[in-house]
């Protein structure tokens, strides 16, 4: 799971690629909701039900967007890059991540893959105390059946591979 | 309503239906944003008795700090208020959100999620039904040699984003395009086969520009301000609350662009011979569909409804689909599904008696007889009404 590189995976189609300072990104919290409507609205154009497809891409990468702004991160590049391939939407998000915060994501991700998901996730709902990154990557998995990776950089820089089911979600 | 939700959205409670509701898009920062509407469900809980429903069907988006906060609320709600039940009510139409709000209902048996898919308005099962298809279908090509016509009077023209809002089988949508040549067309219906069928019909043809959507007419997932032109035929007249449904079809409507409506008035369909007993099954028609509180007498009403609902240069005219238009027997189909509808379904479901139903009836068959007698005459009138959103 932890390598420092993504791996090219020619099966699945680019699409588009947006790029932003983290500074930029993080000045304004409407940034997460206007460019997740507005990306996942380009994106969705030839699929099956091009708006309610657009409504639940655009709450998944909102989620990962508003993960990303909770990161605190203002230096270097925020990239967000979407791929697909058949019926599965994938976005690779990429952000800067300090290495405490990369292990608590580590530690997250490999417990999406656990039996006891839907109860941590249940448990999250309701904790006060839970950050708000862990039940994003609980809500995703199970509410989305996102698969969910991480890759590190040795430049400091953290990717999430979210594959999205979203059609058969959706049909 | 908070500061935050006086743009993204909005939450009420009533009191009277023990309702508290929560529409369009929560996304905040943080839930101090929320503090106010969930201060308002707070105390609305305290009130209420037996069951408090809690009304997401409209929410179009809702983030993970939302959700947390409405969970807790409704949490700490199952502990102060045992003796009561807690009803989610979401929509079928976003998906995200049957997936997120069935959890509700792990965290506490006290709370129930319902998935609101039926039932948007009272005559949904009857033109949901796929036994309508052949109707929809022999009416638009009956009515589209009329608005073909009428359509550029209410200022379509060439290259416009248009939305058909209740778009059937979506054939309407196909003439649209073929004729009116639009930049973007959307075509927006609730019925899963009417949609199957339009996009199996589209890719006979090989049409890849309609984007067909599964919606709630009355709570669209588009932005606001999308579209030059609106069109929502034969639909007002049978949602119990058609303001709902105007006030949407206004909001994705541009500022400057137009709202177009077709209404039917049932108890003015006609024909000769047998003028009488055609003129007493359609009085009996309207009085059918108020029943099951729909108003298939709306069409005049159209003007006024346009006017209240906030639109300005209101136009409106009428047209009446007879026998004399091309085939008679188009006529005729058009009736004999009608029949089936109205008297084998629907007077039955209302409990009318066997005698009734065959005077009703008789009605209908007097009509096809008109239709296809050789010096008979048959009509169906229709108003068609659009409205500018101001600029």
């Amino acid at each position: 799971m932890n390598t420092t590189e993504t791996p090219a995976d020619a099966a699945f189609e680019p699409m588009l690629e947006l790029e932003m300072k983290m500074a930029a990104f993080t000045a304004d919290w409407l940034n997460c909701d206007q460019c997740s409507t507005y990306v996942a609205g380009m994106v969705s154009l030839d699929r099956h039900d091009p708006i309610r497809h657009a409504n639940v891409l655009s709450s998944a990468l909102n989620e990962l967007f508003e993960m990303s702004f909770h990161a605190r991160e203002r230096d270097g590049a925020f990239v967000c890059r979407f791929y697909r391939r058949d019926e599965t939407e994938r976005i690779e998000l990429t952000f800067p991540c300090s290495p405490e915060k990369r292990r608590f994501y580590d530690a997250v991700v490999t417990g999406l893959k656990s039996d006891e998901a839907l109860a941590n996730y249940l448990d999250v709902i309701t904790s006060g105390a839970a950050p708000a990154e862990h039940a994003i990557l609980l809500g995703l998995a199970i509410n989305y059946d996102a698969d969910i990776t991480l890759f590190y950089r040795d430049t400091g820089m953290l990717t999430f591979v979210v594959d999205l089911p979203l059609e058969r979600l959706l049909n | 309503m908070s500061t935050y939700s006086s743009h993204r959205f909005t939450a009420q409670f009533d009191v009277n239906n023990q309702e508290f509701s929560l529409c369009g898009v929560l996304r905040p920062h943080s839930v101090s944003e929320l503090a106010d509407d969930l201060a308002l469900l707070r105390n609305g809980v305290e009130t209420v008795k037996g069951v408090c429903y809690i009304n997401l069907k409209r929410v179009t988006h809702m983030n993970n700090t939302a959700f947390r906060a409405l969970a807790h609320v409704l949490i700490d709600a199952t502990r102060s208020r045992p003796d009561i039940k807690l009803t989610v009510v979401a929509s079928s139409v976003v998906a995200w959100a049957s997936r997120l709000f069935r959890h509700l209902n792990d965290l506490s048996p006290n709370i129930t999620v319902e998935i609101y898919d039926s039932a948007f308005y009272p005559g949904q099962t009857f033109v949901e039904n796929q036994s309508f298809i052949p109707i929809l279908r022999t009416q638009t090509k009956m009515t589209w040699r009329h608005e073909r016509e009428i359509l550029p009077r209410h200022g379509l023209r060439e290259g416009m984003h248009i939305a058909d809002i209740c778009c059937g089988i979506g054939d309407f949508a196909m003439l649209l395009r073929k004729d009116f040549k639009p930049a973007r067309i959307v075509a927006l219906d609730h019925s899963i086969p009417s949609l199957a069928y339009a996009r199996t019909v589209a890719e006979n043809f090989d049409v890849q520009d309609i984007e067909y959507t599964y919606g709630d007419a009355s709570q669209m997932l588009f932005e606001s301000n999308q579209f030059d032109f609106v069109t929502c035929r034969h639909s007002l007249q049978i949602f119990d609350r058609p303001d709902v449904l105007l006030r949407e079809l206004y909001r994705i409507c541009k500022p400057g662009g137009r709202v177009y409506i077709t209404n039917e008035k049932n108890s003015h369909c006609l024909g000769e011979p047998k003028a009488e007993s055609i003129q007493w099954t359609y009085n009996e028609v309207a009085k059918l569909f108020a029943h099951f509180d729909m108003d298939v007498e709306m069409g005049p009403k159209g003007r006024r409804m346009l006017l209240d609902a906030g639109f300005r240069n209101v136009q409106m005219e009428s047209f009446m689909v007879t026998n004399l238009d091309d085939d008679p027997q188009d006529f005729a189909d058009i009736i004999t599904a009608w029949r089936n509808v109205y008297a084998d379904e629907m007077a039955v479901r209302r409990g009318d008696s066997p005698e009734f139903i065959d005077r009703f009836k008789q009605g209908f068959e007097d009509h096809i007889f008109a239709a296809l007698h050789p010096r008979g005459y048959a009509g169906w009138p229709i108003w068609a009404s659009s409205g500018q959103k101001p600029l």
